[in-house]
């Protein structure tokens, strides 16, 4: 019986090896790397080289010179999260209740997009949206946008593309909880006085919090860091972290910055999501 | 293990063998462990040391003589094409024997030095024996020390045949490590669908009309030189305080919404479809451009044009110099330089090209973006040389404007 | 030879009770006419019933699976919409009213309780909805009541199927509805636990008076706890009364063999006086009350359960008051313990199925004696012809 035991103990080690090597390589080592990066000596360059002087200072510099683009990648992703819940929410909601046998043909349609490349589908909205398009046209026919106004380089334009090339991150996890609501469940709901409006609210939604949480998430955090959308779909006065972050690395070299940005983001969104959870109460989800 | 019943017998050898294996495992262990942290002794202190090096002793033995091979690494459509039998390129490798591989896998300079930095940096071979960078950038890598000196008696056409405007380079005045493979001016080019003629930088930066919809190239020296001219600075020689001006009218710029983006390479398609009306630009990307929409044109600034050129550089420890050379001779004979201007249609950098072109093609002859007339580029403005610390401080404003 | 009753003894009045506690109940009570489900792909699964159910009464719906007896249940709970008829509850038209808005509260078949609120909240949830004041104190007492106080702040998946069922009951029933629907509630749940849980609901059903209906297809549920059994069969109602005419005078050949066991043997009917009918039957003339004929037809089914039927020696005196039919011959004997089943040849050829109670008084047959039996002329009932002898035999055998 010990034996046994000391065995499989021995087995589930062993199996943790690939997992423990793989976080090892590709997670721990580059973000020490990073975090090591982020306190460089600014002075550093690429001439002289870099040296580690435990510099601080540098996450309070770039915290200062670029807390705009910081908060724009929090709110255009924030917006775009929401845009994807309720889209994503009535998506999902119609797919998994109402669509019958057509069920897997719509969800390979919500994921069809994935099979051209996010750049291509991004270069797309940017036709889309441009100013002598027809979507333009056609709403400066109506009088929705004036002769002057235009979708592109508006941070409308940014939201809409992250939503959308977001949308299936959301639209999935959705789904998968929706599906498993027992639709008898909602029919009890309006036998015990709920209208539908409050059955949905009482029932359905809370039943499918870990679809929306994982689904928030899953949209969410790659939205915050992502930088095509911004770049694709926005001008000067819409750049986000992401865009500072490549630039830095890319164009100006300047790695210390350039790693306390990203280390910075990452930490804002970590504790976003663990604030996040902590209220969604995970423990409420069953 | 079955030792419960042996455990009052005083250290059974069984025991003692596992025992002693298993210290052995631990050693074993910490020293692998050792192994890998020397390995990684970088890490805890995670210096990274400076990338300059000292060409003269980071060179590699030329192995020319024996093995008739070279690889080049230049930016796409940048030379006629390879494939055919006639062309530039099938030419050369005929005449000298030399098995040539090219790639075009330069899209963007800084794009380019990052990927080559870990090595160059640190002395390793980056097995190219050419490549093509822009001035700028062929200034920092010679200034790094990561460009091997071409040989002046192999490149006698260099010499002779580069143009006069493109000589006397501040940080290279003896053509002692760089060739000019093409050049171009910067200047702004507009859609002439949509608004009216863009004559000076000036305009683009304040017209009402155009607000919103310019784009200014990423390239700091192109876009901060003619924003030192608008603040009444030389940029081939201007002070600290000219410099931060010259930012302050750029921040302006763009705090009034003038621009659409920061462009770096696609920018003539966001100009084709009508999103971006008027830009800074390169003449060479115009005049490919404009074959698709002749509503696309090309102006000389009033502020003066700039003159600027993709230099043919030897990396440290390029196996093939004295071929790469060989290379850079060729393109400097006039009908070869001729044959290569009519197709990439950029500024030819070589003297007695325009002669040659009339037998390719007439019509080029007198095309003022490949040939310009030299009193056109008498007063062409170069960007200042900068320094190490230069470079980093007005690279640093720069990116705070251009990203944040 | 023959069978004849001077006067039998009648079973209670004319099996048509439900309909006849009509009048004054129908006004608060519970009334489907003309009630008509078809599927959207074409299947009729309710057709035309009409049902009586009065204020405070406990019905049974019997019948086989697929009969239509959840169908009936949600179109008065509102969950589906009926094709055709009305439903009138307490004297007003809810046909169409909206699941929420009707006085009606379901105990669901799987008990579709909310796994994401604890006991008290899936208790709570019909009051809440409807604004009620003081809803910790009434959720007590219901849970009191249905003694799961102990377990309130559990959720659902923690508790034991008999607790879960007995949750959703109590969720049902707090809001103190004019019906109370259960789609066969304890389906899940063992025998024993099964007969507990009839018990208690029949209790609190007494104790609440409330109207419950109850939806089972196990015959002896329904009989122990309704007041009143309807046996559906085929999306109409076959039969509708107390357990003990139900069973007693069935009406239909279905209902006979669904509810029990019955023996069926061809007559033809020889004379229809005022209050009693002769059938002669393969050359033995029996009477049946004419209260217990269910044809008009001049042939019909002799029935008679098999535990009315007395099994004697050939030429035994049978204590029964009618004459006894010969030629019989044992074919099997299955003693149970407290009875024995003797299967008997006819000299028609059919065997019928005899109970007799191992009381002692007779002994026990062999397998190839040969026997007369004999039946007291007040438990026959006669059925039409037409109708299978084979109705409902092998879905009710089961249960
Ligand atoms: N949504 C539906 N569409 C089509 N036919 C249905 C539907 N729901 C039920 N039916 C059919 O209607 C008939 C009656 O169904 P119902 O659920 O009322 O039976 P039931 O009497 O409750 O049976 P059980 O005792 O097995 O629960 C069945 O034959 C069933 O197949
Ligand atoms: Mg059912």
């Amino acid at each position: 019986m010990a034996a046994g035991v000391r065995r499989r103990g021995k087995v589930g080690y062993l199996l943790m090896v690939p997992a423990t090597l793989w976080l090892l390589v590709f997670f721990v080592v580059p973000f020490y790397s990073l975090v090591a990066t982020s306190l460089f000596d600014p002075s550093g360059s690429d001439f002289r080289g870099y040296d580690m002087t435990y510099h601080w200072q540098n996450y309070a510099d770039v915290l200062q010179a670029y807390w705009r683009p910081f908060l724009r990648s929090i709110w255009y992703a924030a917006l775009a999260t929401l845009i994807c819940l309720v889209l994503g929410y009535v998506l999902a909601y119609a797919i998994a209740f109402k669509a019958g046998r057509w069920k897997n043909l719509l969800l390979v349609l919500v994921i069809a997009p994935f099979f051209t490349s996010f750049l291509v589908r991004t270069l797309s909205w940017q036709l889309i949206l441009s100013d002598h398009g027809w979507v333009v046209r056609s709403l400066q026919f109506v009088h929705l946008l004036g002769p002057e106004d235009r979708l592109l380089a508006t941070p409308a334009a940014i939201v809409a593309g992250l939503a959308y090339n977001f949308l299936p991150f959301m639209v999935l996890p959705l789904f998968a909880s929706i599906d498993k609501i027992d639709p008898r469940l909602v029919e009890a709901s309006s036998d015990l006085y709920a209208n539908p409006f409050v059955g949905f609210f009482k029932v359905t939604w809370p039943l499918s919090l870990p679809g929306v949480v994982s689904g928030t998430l899953l949209t969410f955090i790659p939205a915050a860091g992502d930088y095509i959308n911004a770049e694709f779909l926005g001008s000067t006065n819409q750049r986000v972290i992401g865009n500072v972050i490549q630039g830095q690395f890319v164009d100006a070299n300047n790695a210390p910055v350039a790693a306390s940005l990203s280390v910075l983001l990452m930490l804002i969104i970590v504790a976003m999501v663990l604030v996040y959870v902590r209220r969604a109460g995970t423990e409420e989800l069953l | 293990m079955a030792d419960l019943s042996a455990a009052p017998q005083p250290e059974p050898p069984a025991r003692r063998s596992t025992l002693s294996r298993r210290g052995l495992l631990k050693g074993g262990g910490a020293l692998a462990v050792g192994g890998l942290s020397v390995a990684a002794l970088r890490l805890p202190f995670f210096e990274v040391a400076g990338a300059q090096q000292n060409p003269a002793t980071c060179k590699a033995t030329d192995l020319s003589a024996s093995a008739k091979q070279m690889i080049i690494s230049n930016w796409t459509g940048y030379i006629d094409p390879r494939r055919n039998p006639k062309g530039t390129f099938a030419e050369f490798q005929e005449k000298t024997g030399i098995q040539v591989t090219y790639n075009d896998d330069v899209n963007d300079n800084a794009e380019f030095y990052a990927k080559v930095k870990n090595q160059l940096g640190t002395c390793e071979p980056i097995d190219r024996d050419l490549i093509v960078m822009t001035d700028w950038m062929a200034q920092r890598m010679i200034d790094l020390g990561w460009i091997q000196p071409l040989s002046k008696a192999a490149v006698p056409n260099l010499h002779a045949n580069l143009i006069d405007s493109l000589r006397d380079k501040p940080w290279d005045p003896d053509l002692e490590y760089h060739a000019p493979w093409q050049s171009g001016l910067t200047g702004i080019a507009y859609n002439a669908e949509y608004v009216k003629e863009v004559g000076s930088f000036a305009d683009l930066i304040t017209r009402s009309d155009l607000k919103g919809k310019i784009s200014l190239l990423t390239e700091m020296r192109d876009t901060m030189g003619f924003f030192l001219l608008d603040v009444g600075a030389d940029p081939d020689d201007f002070t600290e305080a000219q410099w931060y001006d010259a930012l302050d009218l750029l921040k302006k710029t763009v705090a009034d919404g003038q621009l659409l983006k920061f462009a770096g390479n696609n920018y003539l398609q966001q100009l084709t479809n009508g999103n971006v009306v008027a830009c800074e630009a390169w003449s060479g990307d115009v005049i490919q451009a404009q074959y698709d929409n002749p509503k696309i044109k090309f102006v000389i600034p009033e502020e003066g044009p700039s003159l600027w050129s993709d230099n043919m550089l030897v990396p440290n420890l390029a196996t093939h110099e004295s071929n790469a050379e060989k290379w850079i001779d060729y393109y400097y004979e006039p009908e070869v330089a001729a044959r290569l201007a009519a197709w990439v249609n950029y500024i030819c950098p070589v003297q007695g090209a325009q002669e040659a072109m009339e037998k390719i093609d007439p019509s080029l002859v007198d095309n003022q973006l490949i040939f310009p007339d030299p009193a056109s580029l008498k007063d062409t403005w170069d960007f200042m040389p900068l320094d190490d610390r230069q470079t980093q401080q007005y690279e640093g404003d720069w990116t705070d404007v251009t990203v944040g | 030879m023959s069978l004849l009753a001077e006067n039998g003894p009648q079973n209670g009045p004319d099996n048509a009770a439900g309909t006849d506690a009509g009048g004054a109940a129908s006004a608060d009570g519970l009334r489907l006419a003309g009630l008509t489900k078809r599927y959207p792909n074409g299947f009729t699964a309710v057709q035309g019933l009409d049902l009586e159910v009065p204020r405070g009464s406990f019905i049974a719906l019997l019948g086989p699976s697929g009969c239509g007896k959840t169908t009936t249940l949600r179109m008065v709970a509102g969950l589906e919409r009926p094709t055709a008829g009305t439903i009138t509850l307490a004297g007003s038209d809810i046909t169409h009213a909206k699941p929420h808005q009707r006085p009606v509260n379901t105990v669901f078949q799987n008990y579709a309780l909310f796994p994401h609120l604890d006991i008290f909240e899936n208790v709570a949830f019909g009051l809440r909805r409807r604004k009620v004041k003081d809803v910790e104190a009434q959720v007590r007492d219901m849970l009191d009541l249905v003694e799961l106080d102990t377990q309130a702040r559990k959720r659902p998946a923690q508790l034991s199927g008999g607790q879960q069922q007995r949750v959703a009951l109590a969720r049902a029933l707090i809001n103190q509805p004019e019906v109370l629907l259960l789609d066969e509630p304890l389906g899940a749940l063992d025998l024993k636990l099964r007969r507990s849980m009839q018990l208690e609901i029949k209790r609190i059903q007494m104790e609440v008076g409330l109207t419950f209906m109850h939806v089972t297809h196990d015959q002896e549920e329904a009989m122990t706890m309704a007041d009143t059994v309807a046996v559906m069969n085929a999306g109409v109602i076959e039969q509708m009364g107390a357990p003990s005419e139900l069973y007693e005078n069935p009406r239909s050949t279905f209902v006979a063999n669904f509810l029990g066991q019955s023996n069926l043997i061809e007559g033809t009917v020889l004379s229809r006086a005022a209050d009693v009918v002769t059938v002669d039957m393969h050359g033995v003339q029996v009477s049946v009350p004419t209260a217990r004929v269910h044809t008009d037809g001049d042939r019909g089914w002799v029935g008679i359960r098999p535990e009315k039927v007395l099994i004697g020696g050939e030429g035994e005196a049978l204590d029964a008051p009618g004459n006894t039919i010969p030629g019989g011959v044992v074919t099997d004997v299955s003693f149970v313990g407290v009875s024995t089943l003797y299967q008997v040849r006819m000299p028609w050829g059919q065997e019928l199925a005899v109970f007799s109670q191992n009381t002692g008084r007779t002994r026990m047959f062999r397998t190839g004696e040969r026997v007369e039996l004999s039946w007291r002329p007040e438990y026959a009932f006669l059925l039409d012809i037409h109708q299978s002898a084979a109705a409902g035999v092998e879905q009710g055998d089961d249960d």
